[in-house]
């Protein structure tokens, strides 16, 4: 079976596709820098330091490094995910690293089997542009979150700019085709606000991307990893100097980390 | 489909309690034995598998009647 038989096969719901497209990629997700490191990380860690007691949800785990930056920091961490590979991958890594305070759990972020004021944290990184539903993965956070708890998504965000916004979210979906949406960071605001969160801190970083191993780490097929190069050959010089696209399809995308309270 | 159980995977009890149904919110009864969280409300039985609650509708298992008298 190639590749590119099994991405582009067509059947069953987003979740579906979700899970088909990250399970064989589980553990390029462990290793790969981009996810295992970065501001976005050390920040987080410094936000949790002294919170020793705290218990966290990393939503929408994936390669579990919101997991392996806070169980230092904090008493309890549950790993949440899509993916069954994923959350398997994040307890062998748990076990490798010798956390014994992660637990993981499987399930859609629209739908969350946890109790009310579960959680002292809700942290949520490179997930949201998965989800079938941003608001309602907002309610159950905000929902899943104590009062005086701080919820922060960290996640890939699109340019305000129509045609900047356009061209991301189409690479993204040649790239992989479970992509939804990567947000603009005004529609992270209003969505974060009405589902009852106030916005205590933002803030916008750049990151760069290597391209065959960003292709790789999902199995982009080669026709689609084609296509992005042959949209990135085309692109006007706006959308050339804002993605500082390189001769070898590097770019540099926006991110965001959003840190929320209880309204 | 039910893994055997297995005394390695024991699920943590005090995690297990933060644990709702996610359809409903209701609560869910863990049935060791089975390595099942029953959700009555909803009338299913989401399974633990190698000690991970998968809390899918889609992998659940529907209760029959005499499970939810008994």
């Amino acid at each position: 079976m190639s590749s590119a038989a099994s991405s582009t096969a067509a059947s069953g719901s987003i979740e579906d596709l979700v899970a088909r497209q990250f399970g064989p990629q589980a553990a390029a997700y462990v290793t790969s820098a981009v996810h295992a490191s970065g501001a976005d990380l050390e920040a987080l860690g410094a936000l949790l330091a002294g919170h020793g007691t705290a218990r966290l949800l990393d939503l929408g785990c994936g390669g579990g490094h919101v997991s392996f930056t806070a169980a230092p920091h904090v008493s309890e961490v549950v790993a949440y995910d899509l993916s069954d590979a994923m959350l398997a991958a994040v307890s062998g890594e748990a076990a490798r690293r010798g956390f014994t305070n992660i637990t993981t759990a499987q399930g859609v972020a629209e739908a969350l089997p946890f109790e009310d004021a579960a959680f002292d944290f809700v942290v949520s990184r490179y997930s949201a542009h998965h989800w079938r539903d941003l608001a309602a993965g907002l309610r159950h956070a905000r929902r899943v979150l104590k009062p005086g708890g701080r919820a922060v998504f960290m996640d890939v965000t699109a340019p305000e700019n129509p045609l900047l916004d356009t061209f991301l979210q189409t690479v993204e979906m040649l790239r992989d085709p479970s992509h939804v949406r990567d947000y603009r960071p005004s529609e992270w605001v209003r969505r974060a606000e009405e589902a009852g969160f106030l916005v205590e801190g933002v803030t916008d970083r750049r990151l760069r991307l290597e391209f065959e191993s960003w292709v790789k780490r999902i199995a982009t097929p080669p026709v689609h990893a084609a296509a992005i190069r042959s949209l990135q050959d085309g692109a006007s010089d706006e959308v050339r100097e804002h993605f500082a696209l390189e001769a070898d399809g590097t770019f540099t995308l926006d991110t965001l980390t959003l840190v929320l309270v209880p309204a | 489909m039910t893994q055997p159980y297995r005394p390695g995977y024991e699920v943590d009890p005090k995690f297990l309690e933060l644990l709702v149904c996610p359809l409903t919110k209701g609560p869910l009864v863990y049935d060791s034995a089975r390595q099942e969280l029953i959700s009555r409300a909803a009338r299913l039985a989401f399974p633990i598998r190698d000690g991970i609650p998968i809390m899918l509708a889609d992998e659940a298992r529907r209760l029959e009647d005499a499970e939810l008298n008994s």
